[in-house]
């Protein structure tokens, strides 16, 4: 399973974790963000989505927060992500500021020129390997849903499977699921950044 | 029989969790209340309020329109109201600085009805995507003459829900248009929430509870008798001062009982209207004012400095007009500062001033580059004030 790490594996079992995804505008990081949200009210837990809109969406990146937690959330944005992922560069550069120290850094390996950081990091060829497994390399985003949830636990996985069976269009809902299934099965030790 | 919570409830991912954006909250508690007229004109951050009431709206028989601007939407919504369909229209800052003429038609007219502005940063078309309270006055003053107002203040997701069907009760209640303010963080926030609590809410200020018909005691003597066109009575409408024939009058005795009438249904009651929480009641020598937004920052701050071995007390204004006298002064007698937190600068905390300055120091702390109040920036401005207390 997916206890790489003692910080990875425990963010699923935190009392409140801070999330932060961030792309370029059309890898569907927003997407990623609202199922990744609807999978943990599933799961029963708090959560509040927030992200970035108008002229910063259409410029380089783009951003979803999620903060999941077991009680009331009050402040609704994010204070420090526990847990970054990125799919691409520019994203990387901007966000990798509001990373904790104690936090996860999750990236693309091909996009993301590798940072140097404190935090536990991981990289993953995942558009690479959306493309290879459903020959779309749009369905990167979904991967990588998946790939959160194998590293983290930070939501069920059924809870996930409902999530993106809801959110996406019908038509390309196989394809989706392929690429999720593909991100639960990864293993985190062998992308481990050390 | 339907469930109150019906329009909601098809939300509902499986037994009581639910994921639903702000706007679109409003929306369904809008639909829940009862409204079937919705006329508006697309404006960031409030859009969603509209597609959803575009798209739900004529599945219960009511009406949608799409207008060409936001004078046109609110006055559609004047005559929806004539006609006794509950309406309501939404938009940000621009678009409510066009209706303010319009609402003080429907103030003069008694014509109840539900404006929701999800403020952006202002002045003109400003910040679209950037939260604001910029328009927190304008709500209160924006029309000309001596008019009463009710403005509510949304903080979370279900508060849209819960206080769009407190805008439509009260709107109906007492004939008067009723502003729901949000900002943009609240507006396009998705939040997670129990869709069986979601119409009560238990506050300092007393229950509140739509899951029953809102009954109150009967303002037949204080609220005049609806316009019924079509039938007998009243069939003339008009933005005139008028008596109860509803034809003008420039009789001076007349005039002031009507405009006095206007202001008294509304002052009268504000046992009623006015919502209210606090918390850590009477356990700090700070006690921050907030509403919106910054009353998340609030609570958040009142956690982070009791972690810091500060007690704060939090005051959170659901109601920001009519002002909440009684609870602002109450407070201010046991507390040696107010701190106000708002995304303007200051607008509220004049007004709490005026009400409490004699008793305590009032302590404005506005932001305007469209980011939230941390609660980080709250607590330290919090020891700033009890420390320089210390060393006095």
């Amino acid at each position: 399973m997916a206890q790489a790490s003692a910080t990875a594996g425990r963010l699923g079992s935190r009392r409140f974790v801070e999330t932060r995804l961030g792309g370029s505008g059309g890898q569907g990081v927003i997407l990623m963000g609202v199922i990744l949200a609807v999978a943990a009210a599933r799961d029963h837990r708090h959560v509040v989505q927030t992200q970035s809109y108008g002229p910063e969406a259409r410029g380089g990146y783009s951003r979803a927060d999620v903060i999941i937690a077991n009680e009331q959330i009050d402040y609704p944005q994010l204070q420090g992500a526990d847990l970054l992922v990125t799919l691409s560069d520019q994203a990387a550069k901007h966000y990798i500021g509001g990373l904790r120290r104690t936090g996860v850094f999750l990236y693309d390996s091909d996009e993301v020129s590798p940072p140097t950081v404190l935090a536990e990091t991981y990289a993953v060829p995942l558009i690479r390997l959306a493309q290879e497994i459903t020959g779309r390399s749009q369905s990167a985003n979904i991967l990588t849903l998946g790939a959160i949830v194998a590293l983290t636990e930070l939501v069920t996985r059924p809870s996930l499977e409902r999530a993106v069976a809801e959110m996406v269009p019908k038509a390309s809902l196989d394809l989706n699921l392929r690429a999720m299934e593909a991100g639960l099965a990864l293993k985190p030790e062998e992308w481990r950044v050390v | 029989m339907e469930l109150w919570y019906t329009h909601l409830l098809r939300e509902k991912l499986d037994q009581d969790s639910l994921l639903v954006q702000g706007n679109r909250a409003s929306a369904l508690g809008a639909l829940d209340a009862g409204v079937r007229f919705f006329a508006g004109y697309p404006i960031t951050p409030s859009s969603e309020i509209m597609e959803t009431m575009a798209r739900e709206l004529p599945k219960v028989g009511g009406v949608f329109l799409q207008m060409e601007d936001e004078i046109a939407s609110i006055c559609a919504c004047i005559g929806g109201s004539l006609t006794g369909e509950i309406s309501m229209t939404a938009t940000s800052g621009p678009g409510f600085s066009l209706m303010q003429e319009a609402i003080g038609y429907a103030i003069m007219a008694e014509a109840p009805l539900v404006i929701v502005n999800v403020m952006r940063v202002g002045p003109s078309t400003g910040r679209p995507t950037a939260p604001s309270q910029g328009d927190v006055m304008q709500a209160r003053w924006g029309t000309h003459g001596d008019h009463p107002a009710i403005v509510l203040a949304a903080s979370n997701v279900v508060d849209m829900y819960r206080l769009t069907m407190a805008a439509v009760r009260f709107a109906q209640r007492f004939r008067t248009p009723v502003t729901l303010l949000a900002d943009e963080v609240v507006g396009h926030m998705r939040e997670s929430f129990s869709a069986e609590k979601a119409g009560r809410y238990r506050l300092s200020s007393g229950d509140f509870d739509f899951t029953e018909n809102y009954s109150r005691p009967d303002l037949v003597r204080e609220v005049h008798p609806p316009h019924q066109l079509g039938a007998f009575r009243h069939p003339h409408v008009t933005g005139l001062v008028h008596d109860e024939t509803g034809f003008p009058t420039n009789d001076p005795q007349k005039s002031a009982e009507f405009l006095r009438e206007l202001h008294d249904k509304v002052a009268h009651h504000r046992d009623e209207l006015c919502l209210y929480d606090v918390k850590n009641e009477g356990r700090g020598r700070v006690c921050i004012v907030a509403y919106g937004s910054c009353a998340r920052s609030a609570r958040a701050a009142m956690d982070l400095a009791q972690h810091e071995g500060i007690p704060v007390e939090v005051l959170h204004l659901y109601t920001l007009f009519p002002l909440p006298v009684e609870i602002l002064q109450r407070v201010a007698r046991r507390v040696e500062f107010m701190l106000i937190p708002e995304l303007n600068l200051g607008q509220y905390a004049r007004e709490v001033r005026k009400m409490a300055e004699q008793w305590t120091t009032v302590i404005s702390m506005g932001k305007i580059d469209g980011t939230l109040i941390t609660p980080r920036e709250l607590v330290d401005r919090v020891s700033d004030l009890v420390g320089k207390y210390e060393n006095v």
